[in-house]
């Protein structure tokens, strides 16, 4: 039986999605994380602690798990765990993207760099130190704007600034986002671009893209804030536009050296030309892969990534014909979510098929660009994305969702600590 | 069937008075087992909602009902009420095993010596629910209820131990409502159905 190394944060919405796809394919897992799970010592093989901000001592650990127990590929399920992932790949002697590609991609200076050597449209951009003095910089900077870290996703620390002065507030709260998450590194500030966003979810063999689904994203996102909310498929664009897209895609792949597995591209469209946001070598965010079903047997697109890892044929799973969408449930002001109410109502909306809560009561809940989390997703299938979309914004307007924003927020969570930070203290 | 005490008798005289119309009766069921033992549910039904199949141990002005699919976990039990300092109620005394079935009672053991003691070192605990048709049905609570990585948990832990050690056991199936958890982690349900729902 063929084994799989799945690198997962503890904080994924994936686990179940993923450990559900190796079971029903008949594939062996060992789930690697960044923090030791509590039952590991009872299923050795299936369990793996590794430092993920520590590549040389992961490698190491899983070279030694790997001459009793055979990898046959390595897959990240989050964005964290993508760089590590191609170096483990790398020193298995596995199928799999290069460090160096991942790491470009998954730094936002890099990749524009990378696609503006390529020739390819991205906004203007520029790159300062975290520390700098933000109105020291309002000179060299043209609005409307818009300022985000290098690294991270889910739109987190992502805040458009309309004029100098509210550019001063924009960038010292980007710091404040940075120093919170412990990342210290540059702050990108970059053109804004207006225009309708889609999503692109692809899967690289070879350095070729095969797009499984192309996302119109109907919400407008003009700022000041950026949070994801609706993604339908199959796009409302021409197909001819949806084909320039895919190709500006390819390009930027080929661009940033990506040859296989997962990809998560964003782009903005409008009367200047396609413009690349975002391409990650990795599968789409939180549970919105639900959204997505293949071949005939409605095959997850998580069934159809450890296919292609584990180096089996993925030809004949398409996307189905009928038309999906995901709604991630805006977090409507920061504070303790006390109930989400409504939920049976919302459900029973024609073509909504889940409606999913995955916010705890009771947890403390925080909107981008400083949240993280998710409150949860509906779900929708539909003959069209016209009804996918009307479905999603009925369901949601059936939701109670009770914040309570008059508390104290809780004190910062620390940052996992890998059991190397722990040994080294 | 099953014995009810003064104190009990005179309380739940008291209960089914206070409520609007005549004819109510308690019924009482196991819902479940949890790590103290059998978890028992209370209910007071209408006339017009009571079952036929349920068994009448007490009637006339004191109606009580058993669930007849629990009957021969509660035959000789004690239906009692206490007033204590910690708070007053219902209690029940049962005399019965947890588990008569010997592969649930395997798998309560893997439960309590291998599962628990490493779910506790992350503050989360496993109860057993049932065992039926070669399907084990689990709850998960502290820690574990809401973790991120408790499909982990279940699936290359809870579910390999108890596999491996009670063969006729094919599948572990998480019945927690995470939502309801207190870990900052989110945690999707196991798309397993409770037996209980």
């Amino acid at each position: 039986m063929q084994r799989l190394l799945l690198l997962m944060t503890t904080t994924t919405y994936k686990a179940e999605a993923y450990l559900d796809a190796a079971q029903r394919l008949g594939v062996s897992t060992t789930v690697g994380t960044d923090r030791p799970q509590a039952l590991a010592a009872l299923d050795p093989q299936g369990n793996l602690d590794l430092p993920f901000d520590f590549p040389e001592v992961a490698v190491h650990r899983l070279c030694d798990f790997a001459a009793r127990h055979p990898i046959d590929a390595v897959l990240a399920a989050d964005d964290e765990g993508v760089v590590l992932a191609a170096h483990l790949a790398r020193a298995l002697g596995l199928a799999h993207n290069t460090v160096s590609a991942v790491e470009t991609a998954r730094n936002k200076l890099e990749m524009r760099r990378a696609l503006q050597s390529a020739g390819l449209p991205i906004p203007r951009f520029a790159c300062f130190p975290a520390d700098a003095d933000p109105g020291s910089l309002t000179s060299e900077i043209e609005f409307p704007c818009v300022v985000k870290p290098l690294t991270g996703s889910g739109s987190r620390g992502v805040i458009r600034a309309d004029a100098p002065a509210s550019f001063v507030a924009v960038f010292e709260r980007v710091r404040a986002i940075l120093a919170h998450s412990g990342r210290d590194a540059g702050i990108l500030v970059e053109e804004y671009l207006p225009g309708v966003e889609l999503a692109l979810e692809g899967l690289l063999q070879d350095g070729r893209l095969r797009t499984l689904a192309l996302f119109d994203k109907p919400d407008p996102l003009e700022g000041p804030f950026f949070e994801e909310t609706i993604y339908v498929t199959p796009s409302r664009l021409s197909p001819e536009l949806q084909a320039a897209i895919a190709d500006s895609v390819q390009r930027a792949v080929v661009a940033l050296g990506l040859r296989t597995g997962p990809l998560h591209a964003e782009v903005r469209v409008n009367d200047r030309g396609i413009f690349l946001l975002e391409a990650a070598p990795r599968s789409i965010g939180g549970l919105c892969s639900r959204a997505l079903r293949f071949g005939r047997g409605g095959s997850s697109l998580e069934e159809l990534l450890l296919l292609h890892a584990l180096g089996r044929d993925t030809g004949g799973l398409e996307r189905e014909a009928a038309a999906s969408g995901v709604m991630m449930i805006p977090i409507p002001r920061a504070g303790i979510l006390r109930e989400a109410g409504g939920t049976e109502a919302a459900r029973a909306v024609p073509s909504i098929e889940e409606v999913r809560i995955t916010a705890a009561r009771g947890q403390w809940l925080v909107p981008p660009p400083e949240g993280t989390r998710y409150l949860g997703f509906i779900f929708a299938r539909a003959p069209t994305p016209d009804a996918v979309e009307s479905a999603l914004r009925q369901s949601h307007g059936r939701l109670r969702i009770d914040i309570d924003p008059d508390v104290t927020p809780p004190e910062a969570s620390p940052r996992p600590v890998s059991t190397l930070e722990r040994s080294a203290r | 069937m099953i014995t009810i005490t003064d104190a009990a008798r005179k309380q739940l005289a008291e209960v089914l008075a206070a409520q609007e119309g005549s004819g109510h009766s308690l019924r009482l069921a196991i819902a479940g087992r949890g790590p103290q033992g059998f978890e028992y549910e209370l209910t007071l039904l209408r006339a017009d909602e009571k079952s036929t199949e349920d068994m009448e141990v007490e009637s006339g002005a004191l109606s009580v009902l058993v669930d007849a699919a629990s009957a021969d976990n509660l035959r000789g039990a004690t239906l009692d009420y206490v007033q204590q300092a910690g708070g007053y109620g219902f209690k029940i005394d049962n005399p019965n095993p947890v588990w008569r079935d010997p592969i649930a009672l395997k798998v309560q053991r893997v439960i309590d010596t291998e599962i628990n003691p490493g779910v506790a070192t992350h503050g989360g605990h496993v109860a057993l629910l049932d065992v039926r048709e070669g399907k084990a049905y689990i709850r998960l609570g502290g820690g574990c209820q809401g973790c991120g990585m408790v499909s982990v948990t279940l699936k290359q832990g809870i579910e390999k131990a108890i596999t491996s050690a009670v063969p006729e056991i094919a599948e572990v199936l998480d019945t927690t409502d995470h939502g309801a958890g207190q870990n900052p982690f989110y945690q999707p349900a196991k798309s397993g159905q409770s037996p209980f729902d």
